[in-house]
């Protein structure tokens, strides 16, 4: 027990070490752009918008700006598509692996998988804004089918280089391509879908932010927005606080997949590795 | 005694690369038969045939009741093959019970699942995940998995290395106990050939068509 205590405590320790950096980090960026080039009020975009009245305590009023509601909006979607994506691409995926179907099957079910991947999200998006209007249906719609491509891919790359062991094992006891895939592949594979779905929701949110643009939901369209109106400097606080949460989302997800690989023991990062690899990597040295 | 697996004119390999010939053969119900052999001969490649896990060049096999390609009856063959092919990440109980459910009705998969896990003295294990297991250990739940399968033929690759004499008595006498009293068959691969003599009622060395009256022609692969 108490070792365990001692581990969480070393773990928080080192989690409040690098987010503290990650935040002077943040704080430096600010203090240098502010007043560089031109008159910077780019941060007005993380102030409560002034209709609808915000009745968010005064530590929470960010939550009623247009950054924190076009990201949490777009994160929304991520999560939405990478969920459904996932639903989708999984039969997908076993549908397409060599190893457990015949040609006949994998062909059209790759052509799908690679019709859904050919076109980019924002491509997909454009189409679903016409088909169902403005709004975030459209992009949780574009983004699904995008996952279904890209993730579909990942999953049956991942089952034809499984073992052939217990596919033998079980197609000699006779069963059924879906007992095959239920019991013996999904419970094998599940650390690399689970670690692949992790990826791709971080993917998501990534290009999550581009679809905005064309009106389907997100921080894009705020985006989009300001830059009709030549108001620069709030594109450009958009972007960073795009870039500080994909590489949050980015971090934390490194952390995540770390304990869905193969030797999870062997290969877990510590928060410090994650946040400060180069800091670690000095640290072991010594 | 009818024969579980009959063989004729057969002829074993890869992508048209012949490795084994086979004029006639045939094993009855209740029969153990270990084959051995050096390395790269056509001995996996003979079971996996057998288990119509690989196309034979030409030739035809007969095993429990349908000819190959077509498929004898859900679960009637058991095979473990040489890596074991368990599923890593699941537990002791759920490989067990892939076997169990291939073989058995729903009602009974998880008595005999727990019966299998039971006589290879794995009752303390039953939740442990495969990975965590020994190799021994883990040989044992691929044995449990075949038992609890409840096959007419066993098909086993190597399946008793990395055992340590005592567990490997024990595993032995589980499948010849289950072979004779439910009138089954078991073709084994066994490179040691004192323990492929005792544990068979006829050994077959595949050894360049030597002593061996079935076996025509055989040639080894170069590895």
């Amino acid at each position: 027990m108490a070792k365990i205590l001692v581990k969480i405590d070393s773990e928080l320790r080192e989690l409040i070490v690098s987010v503290a950096v990650l935040l002077l980090t943040f704080r430096i960026l600010l203090e240098l752009t502010s007043g560089m080039v031109w008159d910077w009020n780019g941060w007005s975009v993380i102030e409560p918008q002034s209709y609808p009245p915000c009745e968010a305590n005064r530590f929470l009023q960010f939550t009623c700006s247009t950054a924190w509601i076009g990201m949490i909006e777009t994160i929304k979607i991520a999560i939405l598509a990478t969920f459904f994506g996932m639903i989708l691409s999984l039969p997908m995926g076993l549908l397409s692996s060599r190893n457990l179907f015949p040609q006949y099957i994998t062909y059209p079910s790759r052509a799908v998988v690679s019709a859904c991947r050919s076109l980019p999200s924002l491509i997909w998006a454009i189409i679903f804004v016409i088909l169902v209007g403005l709004g975030p249906t459209a992009g949780i719609m574009a983004m699904t089918i995008y996952t279904v491509g890209y993730l579909g891919k990942m999953q049956y790359e991942a089952i034809e280089g499984m073992n052939s062991a217990p596919l033998e094992a079980a197609n000699a006891m006779g069963l059924t391509k879906a007992e095959l895939s239920l019991w013996v592949v999904i419970p094998e594979m599940a650390n690399h879908l689970i670690a692949q779905m992790i990826f791709m929701f971080e993917y998501n949110v990534r290009s999550g932010t581009v679809i905005g643009i064309v009106g389907a939901g997100g921080i894009g369209y705020y985006i989009n927005l300001y830059l009709k109106f030549l108001q620069y400097e709030k594109v450009g606080a958009y972007l960073l606080i795009i870039f500080m949460v994909v590489m949050l989302i980015d971090l934390v997800s490194i952390y995540l997949r770390s304990f869905f690989t193969d030797e999870s023991e062997n290969t877990k990062p510590t928060w410090t590795g994650v946040f400060l690899p180069r800091y670690e990597k000095i640290l072991l040295s010594e | 005694m009818p024969a579980v697996v009959r063989i004729s004119n057969l002829e074993v390999g890869f992508q048209g690369h012949s490795l084994l010939s086979i004029d006639d053969f045939h094993i009855n119900q209740g029969e153990v038969l270990a084959i051995t052999g050096p390395s790269g001969i056509g001995k996996t490649s003979l079971l996996k045939t057998i288990a119509g896990l690989l196309n034979p060049i030409s030739g035809t096999v007969h095993v429990c009741g349908a000819t190959l390609p077509q498929r004898p009856e859900r679960g009637s063959i058991g095979y473990i093959p040489q890596k074991l092919g368990l599923v890593r990440h699941s537990s002791v109980w759920s490989n067990v019970m892939l076997g169990s459910r291939a073989g058995n009705p729903r009602s009974t998969s998880r008595e005999h699942a727990m019966n299998a896990i039971e006589a290879m003295g794995l009752g303390e294990k039953k939740n442990e995940p495969i990975k965590r297991l020994s190799g021994g250990q883990q040989r044992r739940v691929a044995t449990a998995r075949t038992l609890a399968q409840r096959p007419r033929l066993i098909l086993a690759d190597e399946f008793l290395s990395e055992l340590d004499e005592e567990t490997s008595e024990r595993v032995v006498k589980s499948v010849l106990d289950y072979v004779s009293s439910n009138e089954a068959a078991m073709i084994l691969v066994e490179h040691d050939v004192s323990r492929a003599r005792e544990i068979s009622d006829r050994l077959l060395v595949i050894d360049d068509g030597r002593l061996n009256p079935f076996i025509r022609d055989t040639s080894v692969m170069e590895v």
